[in-house]
Parts: C-alpha cells; sequence; structure tokens
C-alpha cells in the first residue's frame, strides 16, 4: 500500500479560504506543478480517515491539505480536522504509508507563496521517497 | 453490446444522465496554452458526456445560448463547465440553467484558467492533460448529483459604510435614498474627508465646500442615515446578512448589526522624508496639499504674490524604485503611480498662472498621466502659455538645493538628449502621492486582500470591481486605488449598488449545500451527533439521526464519522469525492 505509483498531488481547499489562494496564485500567473489536481470543499473535515488510504491505494502520490486554520468559518472545525489528520498518520504508518506523503496546512485567500511551498514541499517528499525506494 | 456500453448499463448513475461539456477559450486566456478542442474531443467519448463542445467565449450569451439549446433540445440534464474561477462565473451558469428549465444546482465547474493555463504556461501540453482529468472527475460528481434548492436566510436591511469621504458619502446617500437604515462612520468630526481641503476641484472648478455642503445636506434629510462622527470601528465580525460592527463613538462603545458592509476608507497624502527633495529642511519646499492650501488663502491675503517662479516636481512618492527611494514602514516603496497628481498638478499651476500671469513655471516629470476626459487640455494650454517642462530619466532624480534665498532644481532632461538642467525658483512643489489610510482591524477582522500596494484588492478589476471574495462586503473609492473626485463618488454608488442587490429582498439566498440523512443507511449510532459543531442541528426521530436544515452549516464534521455514510454534505458526498478521486487517478 506504501507504494507510490504517480506523480498526482492531491490538494484539498475549502471554498472560503485556499480555494481563492489558489485563484490568487493564478491571478498573479505564478507557476507550479501541473500534476497537482485541487478539490474544493466547505471544509476537509468532511472527509473520513478512510478516504486519505483509499486515495494512496488508487495511486495519488501527496495529499495536501489545505485548511482555513484560525479563519475558518466553522468554528472548532479545524481543531476536528487536525485531530483527524493525527488519526490518519497512525493509520498510514499502520499500512507503511510514509506520513510525509500527507500535508495539514492552512492556505488564506492571499497565501500565494505558502501555496506554492507547500506544493514544492511535497514534490521534494514524493522525490525523496521515490529516490530511497530506488536506492533499496 | 459493446465493452462501453455494457459499463454504462451497469453503472446505475449513468442510466439517465445526460451531461454537457463545455470548454471555454476565453479569448485566449486559457486556449493559448490548452488545446480546448483536443479536450473536448477527449470528453465527448467520456462514459454518461452526451454533448461535448468548445466555445471562445461561453459565458457569453451566445456561449450560454449553446448550453440552453442542449438542455432543451437534446435532453441535457447535467452540466460541466470548463473555464475561469467558479467565483467568476458559477452564478452565470447556474442562471443558465435555470433559464433552461434545469436545476441550477446540476451543474459543475472546472477552473482551467486560474488553475490551469494561467499557472501552466510552460508546460502546455500537462495543462491539457491536467484539464482533461479535472473535467472527467467533475463529470464523476455530476453524474452522482442530485437536484438541489436553494437556503433562504434573513439578512438585517441595513450597511455600515466605513469611511465618510465623497465615497461613503455617495454609498450612503444611494443606499438610504433605496430606504435602507444606513450606519456612515466617520474618525473625523466632520463628512468629506479629503473633499474638505480640495477646494476647486477639476475640471469643473467647483468648490468642493459647495459640493460636501450639498452632500450633507442630501444626507441629514434622510431620517435613515445615521452619522456616526469621530467614530471608528474597533472590530467587525459575523457573516453576510448578519455583521456585527463594534464602534467607538465620541469614546463610547456601541455594537450594530448590520447585513453588509460598504468599505470607503480612503486615502492618506505620502509625506516626504525630511531631505527628500530638501522637505522639510526649509519651508520652501512644500507639497501639494500644502500648495493647494497656499492657494486657497492667496485668493484672500494674496499670500503668493512675491513668489516669481516655482518649480513642480513630479512622482513624489508614487512610482518608485527600491534603489533610488526610501522604503516605508514596511519596507516597501510606492512603486505604483498615484494617478490623480498629474492632472491636479496642472490644474493648479493653471489657477496660479490665471492669477499670475508672469509667474515662471518650470515643471519636472516623467511622464504626463492625465487620463481624464478634457484633462490633456491643460498641459496643451500651459505649453502655450510658457510653462517650461522636463522630463527626468526614471532612473533619476532632480536633485533639489537651498541656494541663499532661492532653491536650485537640477535635472537631466530626456526631451534634449539628458541634458543637465538648472533653475533657481522661489518655491518648489512636490507632487506626492497617496497611500491607503491605516485599517489593519478592518482588514485584519475580515481578512480582506490586500494588493502589493496595500490598497484593498477587488475580486477581479473587470468583472467583480467593488467587491472582495467574502460575500456581503464591498469597496469603493480610494481605500481600493488612487482616483479622483468623480471616480471616488462613482465607485462608492458602485458599491452600495451591490450591496442593494444583496439586501433588497430582505433574504439572501445561500447555497443549499448542507448535511442531510439517507435514512434507509442510518443505523442511529449518535455519532453525527457528538461530531456536529453546531449544536440541534442533528437529532434523532425514530430511531434515525435528522438534519435541521437552517442550523446546519455545511462544514460536513458529521459525515466523516458516520460509518455508513448515511449522512452526506449536499453537493459534496463522499461518493462524489471519492468518484473524483478516482478519475483523477486514472491514466
Amino acid at each position: 500500500m506504501g507504494e507510490i505509483k504517480s506523480d498526482k498531488i492531491l490538494i484539498i481547499t475549502t471554498i472560503s479560504n485556499s480555494y481563492p489562494g489558489a485563484d490568487a496564485v493564478g491571478q498573479s500567473h505564478l507557476e507550479y506543478d501541473p500534476d497537482t489536481y485541487i478539490i474544493r470543499l466547505p471544509d476537509p473535515v468532511l472527509l473520513p480517515e478512510d478516504f486519505y488510504l483509499k486515495a494512496y491505494s488508487k495511486g495519488i502520490a501527496g495529499i495536501i491539505v489545505m485548511s482555513s486554520g484560525s479563519d475558518c468559518p466553522y468554528e472548532g472545525a479545524y481543531e476536528r480536522l487536525a485531530q483527524r489528520v493525527q488519526k490518519i498518520y497512525d493509520k498510514m504508518k499502520e499500512n507503511g504509508i510514509s506520513i510525509s506523503r500527507l500535508k495539514l496546512t492552512t492556505i488564506c485567500t492571499v497565501c500565494k507563496a505558502a501555496f506554492l511551498k507547500e506544493i514544492k514541499g511535497m514534490r521534494e517528499n514524493i522525490e525523496k521517497l521515490k529516490a530511497v525506494k530506488d536506492a533499496s | 453490446m459493446t465493452d462501453k456500453s455494457a459499463e454504462q448499463s451497469r453503472d446505475f448513475y449513468r442510466q439517465d444522465v445526460k451531461v454537457g461539456v463545455y470548454v471555454c477559450h476565453c479569448g485566449g486566456n486559457i486556449s493559448d496554452i490548452i488545446d480546448v478542442e483536443d479536450v473536448a474531443r477527449d470528453l465527448s467519448d467520456y462514459p454518461g458526456v452526451s454533448v461535448s463542445r468548445n466555445y471562445i467565449f461561453m459565458c457569453s450569451s451566445t456561449g450560454q445560448g449553446l448550453v440552453e439549446e442542449d438542455i432543451r433540445t437534446k435532453g441535457i440534464n447535467r452540466v460541466v463547465i470548463a473555464a475561469c474561477s467558479p467565483a467568476l462565473h458559477e452564478l452565470t451558469f447556474r442562471g443558465t440553467l435555470e433559464r433552461a428549465g434545469l436545476n441550477p444546482y446540476l451543474y459543475e465547474h472546472v477552473n482551467i484558467r486560474e488553475q490551469g493555463s494561467w499557472v501552466h504556461k510552460s508546460n502546455k501540453k500537462a495543462a491539457t492533460e491536467k484539464s482533461k482529468k479535472l473535467i472527467r472527475a467533475a463529470v464523476e460528481k455530476i453524474c452522482r448529483q442530485n437536484p438541489l434548492e436553494a437556503i433562504r436566510v434573513n439578512a438585517a436591511r441595513s450597511i455600515a459604510v466605513i469611511g465618510g469621504g465623497v465615497a461613503g458619502m455617495s454609498a450612503a446617500l444611494s443606499l438610504g435614498r433605496q430606504g435602507f437604515n444606513v450606519y456612515l462612520i466617520e474618525k473625523e468630526n466632520r463628512l468629506g474627508g479629503k473633499l474638505n481641503s480640495l477646494w476647486k476641484a477639476y475640471p469643473s472648478e467647483e468648490d468642493g465646500e459647495k459640493t460636501l455642503e450639498e452632500l450633507e445636506k442630501d444626507i441629514s434629510s434622510l431620517n435613515n442615515i445615521n452619522i456616526y462622527l469621530e467614530s471608528e470601528v474597533k472590530k467587525i465580525d459575523g457573516y453576510v446578512g448578519n455583521f456585527s460592527v463594534e464602534i467607538v463613538k465620541k469614546g463610547s462603545p456601541e455594537k450594530i448589526k448590520v447585513g453588509a458592509l460598504v468599505i470607503t476608507t480612503g486615502y492618506v497624502h505620502y509625506i516626504p522624508f525630511e531631505g527628500e527633495y530638501a522637505y522639510k529642511t526649509t519651508k520652501k519646499v512644500v507639497t501639494l496639499p500644502d500648495f493647494i492650501e497656499m492657494l486657497k488663502d492667496d485668493e484672500k491675503n494674496g499670500s503668493l504674490k512675491n513668489v516669481k517662479s516655482v518649480a513642480f516636481i513630479h512622482c513624489v512618492g508614487s512610482r518608485q524604485n527600491p534603489s533610488l527611494d526610501k522604503p516605508q514602514k514596511d519596507e516597501k516603496v510606492n512603486d505604483y503611480c498615484s494617478r490623480t497628481c498629474c492632472t491636479s498638478a496642472l490644474f493648479r499651476i493653471k489657477q496660479l498662472l490665471e492669477k499670475y500671469p508672469d509667474k515662471k513655471i518650470f515643471d519636472f516629470y516623467r511622464d504626463i498621466r492625465t487620463y481624464g476626459l478634457q484633462h490633456e487640455s491643460y498641459y496643451e494650454e500651459l505649453s502655450k502659455k510658457g510653462v517650461l517642462f522636463f522630463r527626468y530619466p526614471e532612473d533619476t532624480r532632480p536633485q533639489v538645493e537651498v541656494k541663499g534665498d532661492k532653491l536650485e532644481v537640477k535635472s537631466k532632461d530626456i526631451l534634449t538628449w539628458n541634458e543637465e538642467v538648472s533653475v533657481e525658483v522661489d518655491m518648489v512643489v512636490l507632487l506626492t502621492g497617496v497611500m491607503p489610510a491605516d485599517i489593519s482591524v478592518i482588514v485584519d477582522d475580515l481578512k480582506l486582500p490586500i494588493g502589493s500596494d496595500r490598497f484593498i484588492l477587488e475580486a477581479h478589476p473587470k468583472l467583480r470591481p467593488v467587491e472582495v471574495p467574502n460575500l456581503g462586503i464591498y469597496i469603493g473609492g480610494t481605500a481600493q486605488a488612487p482616483m479622483d473626485l468623480l471616480e471616488a463618488a462613482y465607485g462608492g454608488k458602485a458599491a452600495a449598488s451591490k450591496a442593494s442587490m444583496l439586501l433588497s429582498k430582505g433574504e439572501i439566498s445561500l447555497d443549499p449545500f448542507v448535511a442531510s440523512v439517507n435514512p434507509e443507511l442510518c443505523d442511529g449510532c449518535e455519532k453525527c451527533i457528538g461530531e456536529c459543531l453546531y449544536p440541534g442541528a442533528i437529532v434523532m426521530e425514530n430511531g434515525k439521526a435528522k438534519v435541521i436544515p437552517a442550523l446546519c452549516k455545511g462544514c460536513g464534521a458529521c459525515a466523516a464519522v458516520c460509518h455508513t455514510r448515511a449522512i452526506n454534505v449536499a453537493g459534496y458526498s463522499l461518493e462524489q469525492i471519492d468518484a473524483m478521486v478516482e478519475a483523477i487517478s486514472k491514466e
């Protein structure tokens, strides 16, 4: 299950913050890795733990959860999400999936640099994992 | 039966689903990078898709007409539009579906511009392949979408206009005349903002004081405009239809509830640093606002009578260069054009020469940007009257030195092939630019987007020029960008129009994306109730969970803990999201 089958990065965004943040990156014509796929949700808190494991088994290499953090319009949702991600990390370890393939972060409507940095960071994580596998 | 039709017949969702896929060129914004014909061709074979087209502007009436026609004549009952951001046109296309008699929520928007062509310019092939995957994912999602009905929420028919300058006054007046309850909040002890010190305004030469008095009279004639002078906003929270604004009025706190906010907080003048063009080292170097005060005073006292020669220097505090100019506190220089200073300066020179035709005027500029109607005529008129214009290069600045009773201005002049020119004058006027007023409390509380120039950034300069991404918040006047009096007034009125459209019905139509329970799948475990962030939003009824839509905010925390997947957020069911990921994963 821990095998990396593709280079695809799934980006979970929020309607209120990180999706407009991704738009802001586009409006500034800042380029990033094209093998990235943005999904727009009210809040990532709605995704159950098994969603992530299924996504990895389907071939997604990395997942970046771009939450609204303290700007979340749903009070308490971010804390729930953070707790859930911790449980997902545990399950990833149980299933031999590197936890560096999942990142929970906060992206606001204008966090262009942070948005780009997270994608770059996840790509680097994936490349490192692939390099380790190739070496072994 | 072919393999494809056999696969389709096993697919429950596609039994009676006919998806129309429409790929927009956005002029060339998308199609210059993404091969839209290839994308549309690829999708035409995708299961569930009946029609797949590409068109130059899907948002145009012709583009929308294509969708309507397909719904009416080809029985399309699900629509996927691949175009710009849904922030711009989601509502447009919902309207398209509605006009054609289809439920507006049977539509999915794919962003292949802001999150496609604009961010993958150097990899056209990858951008094209990515678009195909995202559209396939959208098709999978919309195949699993049921019709939805919008949720209606009550909204206060009251609006806070923050900033009582000409934009704010225009907005308040417009809203007041439409019968809204308006709170006009101004930090100074009189409305008008910079209009108070503008004196005569170009191009009409109307007296600012007179204009202000007329506006004040009109506003005070309306009982539904509540004026808060010497008041500042201390905190704002809430959401569209229900904002709470804490105001401190003359030291006393007060809280108001409003349905929308209009932000017209205006600008401040750039203040040169000590020594910048000899500013503050001599009283003979003044800023443009100082000079306007002098002109005003001269009408009564003739105070400029003895000033024989004046040099004007453009772009002071505007169009700055980090290697030549001193930055502000945030370490940034003002690299933007303040837009109005050129015309304003020429207009003031004209006023001066009308009274004192013999004065020697030297104008040091980088570019003359007289963008308004008839504004260029000031430049032409002054050229004929003998004003000497010198164009200094971008990478230099004119130098000002005190020479006894005089001031010496030295500069290169592009018009004479970079010849060094030097003039001695009695006075130097620095044509200072503008900067946005400090509204950090409002910006922080509302998370307003701020541009690199520190002004509030609109959602879209052409399509949503007085909106920000946050629903129910509108911007107008010089809080948004440097602009002249008329533009500020128009901006305020435009913001007022948007706010009135939002609140005119007394209720706001919100997306119906709240949780709902499939009772057939619910086993009554009550985990959803324990996870719900909004007390009372989920109740038990006959051993099954039930969502109260008015209390549910649609976060979906409940859906994540439902082991039978009985509870889902409408429009974002886990089944839909799983199907999207499946489509993205496929090679």
